[in-house]
């Protein structure tokens, strides 16, 4: 609603910037020989609230460029919302949430391809050929389980795969993401497909014999996290890092495993096309991709890292520590109406 | 209201108020509705995918419509007619459902209802399944049922005391007088009720979305399509069956009430008293309104001790640490860009609703159904499809140097222009045309006829529009997702975040902050209208 106070601290901001860079207080941060970025970028981010916050402060402090970050957590609705702009784009960066999201909007011509240098360590599967979009973490589906429950109702034993969860005794005990409601649900169907070599039938199967045992299809992936802290049902299906954060503030409470032949996403930076600043759009694209914006990412969330030398969370599975299903992404993406009709019809709902 | 040919300003009025409408009702929304092209509607039909949630959403409509609207209607009656006690007190309960974003008190629905609850395992040792439609019918009674009240005690209200009495005096009891005077003449009203409150649960999102499990309906299907799978063109073809379904429901009241007039008020102000009711029915009344004060009670109590402890309902220490969260910082902004936005979208959108209600109701020209039917129109479209269409048509180059802030401010004020209208119309309809036609008479123009004349007389309908239009401000998540910035954020959109990152205490600690907010501003703006608008309506 003030927009004059917005400028004067920006040119406040932006003068004490260029101070900072003319003492040579910002440490390079971009390995390339182009010219310096400065100013402001406009970030429309799926992140978590604590994530954002410090994330972006470490950038600013990094590279000089000021951030103005619009968040919310659900990346459906930032791609929709970049969809809708594209007659003069508001945003220069779309951070956060599954690729899934991002690559619609590079198939649109919506987003500007950038290789950058910090991502040609970066494994193939984990980025956009031609640089529309850069994967830069990466979220593995587990399972959240309330250990008083577990421990009076379930006998203790947690799920070693998920085939495990069809046990009569996890009847209405279990709280799946809805998969017509939610990502993490349908990711969760989609991983039994690949799990069964896609066949549909196998995986159908599965999710009509796990039915009984489920209490409640939740509205939200954090919802179900919410539901299971308070002992609403003994376990859920969830996205592992979500799960630690939650653990972290009442330990005991409930406990993190991560069942084989699992799904997992990876998480996408991209530049929208249109930007006004494309230098502080590439600036930060390269910084995500540091050791220094893996490690606090790491830390803040709980999420892995697609670069090899980022430790993971204390607790937190990678990629290479569990089992995963080969998770073809774009099939996944092309039968999804379908999918969740076949299911719909296999529980009958 | 003479004729338009012989006022040009009354000409002018019209054209500016239909102009205004096309431009900030359906203009954005064709955007919304040309989205998906002939092909993307064949094959959206082709998928059947909304089969199923057009069917639950007829069901759920038809089912909290009809409980929604009978627990207003006996509120409404006992705080206008009853002799109970404590009406200050049930008037605040009863504003309080229509403050809150609905998907924190759903989920504090199920925290207090739910397999875990505290009420129902906690006091009870139950583990009833909430989710589906049995929970969401129970939770949209209670979330909408002010609606219905609101405008039905407008109508109950404005129903002239001396034909009651009249009705008393031949013998009548207070059973008969209620059911052949009081009920027919508040018809207009009714109608507008039903209609309203079955339009906005129609397209309520956050209760069925929180609540209802795998009874899917049109609003959570659209938002899921949006928000879990970035897919807007089908979103927007669902939409487009929401808005079919509204105005059919549309017609169906059209043709319900006819064209028929309901005049009861012939002037003078009447003082009389209405008829007395017994004792034994006042104590019913309050006996209802208590336990239905209780629920709500019982929800937003669970809200301001989740704000006031640690970890609610798992660790029940008692902090002020949610509450500096929401000072600390620029954390409050959001609250006061709630409050901005919503007073003067209120204030606007209240006299537009009258005065447009009125150019309708009293005019003689062609195409007032029209203009009737758009009027309606946005109390059908979801927020987050009003919010898309806004941005669809207004994120221009050319009026990037307007505040966004603005945009927000439009968007609410055409969003919420029905209920406003609805209670103008309803209004106008029991008041002698021979009133303003007096004035006219005597040399006065249609306009000042209005002013003078109409406005006062109005004042419970310009209240039930401001009231209506201010809370659904507050509250609204899905009208503003599209169109905030980083500077205009509002309240909704903070707690929505804290809610996602299972933050429930300073979530909660938001919501009581914002609800607490709505709460002293509409209380000073009753003392402040005092005096000058006929703020009797729903008083009594």
């Amino acid at each position: 609603m003030t927009p004059e106070l917005d400028r004067r601290r920006f040119l406040q901001l932006a003068g004490a910037t260029a101070l900072i860079a003319a003492c040579g207080g910002a440490p390079a941060a971009t390995a390339s020989t182009a010219p310096k970025a400065t100013g402001r970028i406009s970030i429309y981010s799926a992140l978590n609230e604590t994530t954002n916050n410090q994330l972006f402060a470490a950038f600013t402090k990094a590279t000089g460029v000021e951030v103005s970050a619009l968040p919310l957590a659900a990346a459906g609705d930032l791609q929709t919302k970049i969809t809708a702009e594209k007659n003069n784009p508001q945003a220069d960066i779309f951070v956060g949430g599954s690729s899934e999201f991002h690559d619609p909007l590079g198939k649109q011509g919506l987003l500007e391809a950038y290789q950058s240098p910090n991502a040609k360590d970066v494994q193939a599967q984990f980025k956009e050929a031609s640089g529309l979009w850069t994967g830069w973490y990466t979220g593995i589906f587990g399972f959240i389980s309330n250990t008083s429950r577990l421990n009076a109702d379930i006998g203790g034993k947690k799920p070693a795969t998920w085939d495990d969860l069809l046990d009569p005794v996890w009847k209405q005990r279990l709280i799946l993401p809805d998969p017509i409601k939610t990502g993490g649900g349908y990711i969760f169907i989609a991983t039994q497909i690949f799990r069964f070599g896609k066949d549909e039938t196998k995986a159908m199967d599965f999710m009509k014999k796990l039915h009984p045992n489920i209490l409640s299809y939740g509205p939200t992936s954090p919802g179900v996290i919410t539901s299971i802290t308070n002992g609403e049902a003994a376990g859920a299906p969830n996205w592992s890092h979500d799960i630690l954060t939650e653990k972290a503030k009442d330990p005991t409470r409930i406990d993190l495993t991560v069942p084989t032949d699992t799904g997992f996403e990876v998480g996408a930076v991209s530049i929208v096309k249109g930007t006004k600043n494309p230098l502080g759009a590439q600036a930060f694209v390269d910084w995500v991709l540091t050791k220094e914006a893996g490690d606090l990412n790491t830390k803040l969330s709980n999420r892995g890292s697609v670069r090899t030398d980022v430790a993971p969370a204390p607790g937190a599975p990678t990629l290479t520590s569990v089992k995963l299903v080969n998770y073809d992404r774009q099939w996944a993406t092309d039968n999804k109406t379908r999918i969740q009709k076949l299911w719909q019809a296999a529980v009958g709902l | 209201m003479r004729s338009l040919q012989r006022e040009p300003a009354l000409l002018l009025a019209l054209l500016a108020v239909t102009a205004l409408v096309l431009l900030f009702v359906v203009y954005p929304q064709l955007q919304v509705v040309l989205t998906p092209g002939p092909g993307g509607y064949v094959q959206f039909l082709e998928e059947g995918t909304w089969v199923g949630p057009l069917r639950n959403s007829i069901q759920l409509t038809l089912l909290s419509t009809t409980t929604a609207v009978v627990l207003g209607f006996v509120y409404a009656y006992a705080m206008v007619y009853s002799n109970m006690r404590w009406k200050p007190f049930f008037r605040l309960v009863g504003i309080l459902p229509l403050l809150s974003p609905p998907f924190v008190v759903a989920a504090a629905y199920t925290l207090l209802f739910g397999a875990r609850g505290v009420i129902t395992y906690g006091v009870f040792g139950q583990s009833p399944n909430i989710y589906g439609l049995n929970g969401v019918w129970g939770v949209q009674t209670i979330a909408f049922f002010p609606f219905a009240y609101q405008l039905i005690a407008d109508a109950l209200s404005r129903s002239d005391p001396r034909m009651e009495q009249a009705a008393h005096n031949l013998g009548a009891g207070s059973w008969r007088v209620f059911r052949t005077v009081t009920l027919p003449l508040s018809r207009p009203g009714l109608g507008a009720a039903i209609l309203t409150t079955a339009i906005y649960i129609l397209e309520d999102f956050g209760n069925p979305q929180l609540i209802g499990g795998t009874f899917y309906v049109l609003p959570t299907q659209a938002y899921s399509l949006i928000s879990s799978f970035g897919e807007y063109t089908s979103a927007a073809a669902l939409s487009t069956i929401l808005l079919l379904l509204a105005l059919g429901l549309y017609l169906a009241k059209v043709r319900l009430d006819g064209g028929r007039s309901f005049v009861t008020i012939s002037g003078r102000a009447s003082s009389m008293p209405r008829p007395p009711v017994s004792a034994g029915v006042s104590r019913a009344c309050f006996v209802a309104c208590l336990a239905l004060a209780g629920i709500i009670l019982l929800v937003y109590g669970s809200l301001v001790v989740s704000a006031l402890t640690l970890r609610f309902p798992n660790n029940l220490q008692f902090t002020t640490e949610h509450f500096q969260y929401v000072l600390s910082g620029t954390n409050g902004d959001a609250l006061r860009n709630t409050l901005v936005f919503s007073s003067v979208a209120a204030a606007v959108s209240a006299v537009f609703a009258l005065f447009a209600g009125w150019l309708v109701q009293r005019g003689h020209w062609k195409g007032r159904q029209a203009l009737d039917l758009l009027l309606i129109l946005p109390a059908a479209i979801p927020g987050i499809f009003f919010g898309l269409g806004y941005l669809l048509a207004f994120n221009q180059r050319w009026l990037d140097f307007v505040d966004r802030g603005w945009l927000i401010i439009i968007a609410f004020i055409f969003w919420n222009i029905p209920v406003g209208y609805q209670a103008a119309v309803a209004g106008l309809r029991q008041i002698d045309r021979s009133i303003d036609e007096a004035a006219t008479s005597l040399g006065a123009s249609s306009l000042r006829g209005f002013r003078d004349v109409v406005l006062p007389m109005l004042g419970g309908s310009l209240r039930v529009g401001f009231v209506t239009t201010f809370v659904r401000a507050v509250t609204t998540l899905s009208l503003v997702i599209f169109l905030f910035t980083p500077p205009t954020t509002v309240a909704t959109i903070r707690i929505y975040q804290l809610v996602g990152d299972l933050n429930w205490g300073a979530a909660t600690a938001y919501t009581v902050s914002d609800i607490g907010m709505a709460i002293i501003a509409l209380l000073i703006f009753a003392v402040l209208a005092r005096g000058r608008i006929a703020l009797g309506a729903a008083r009594a």
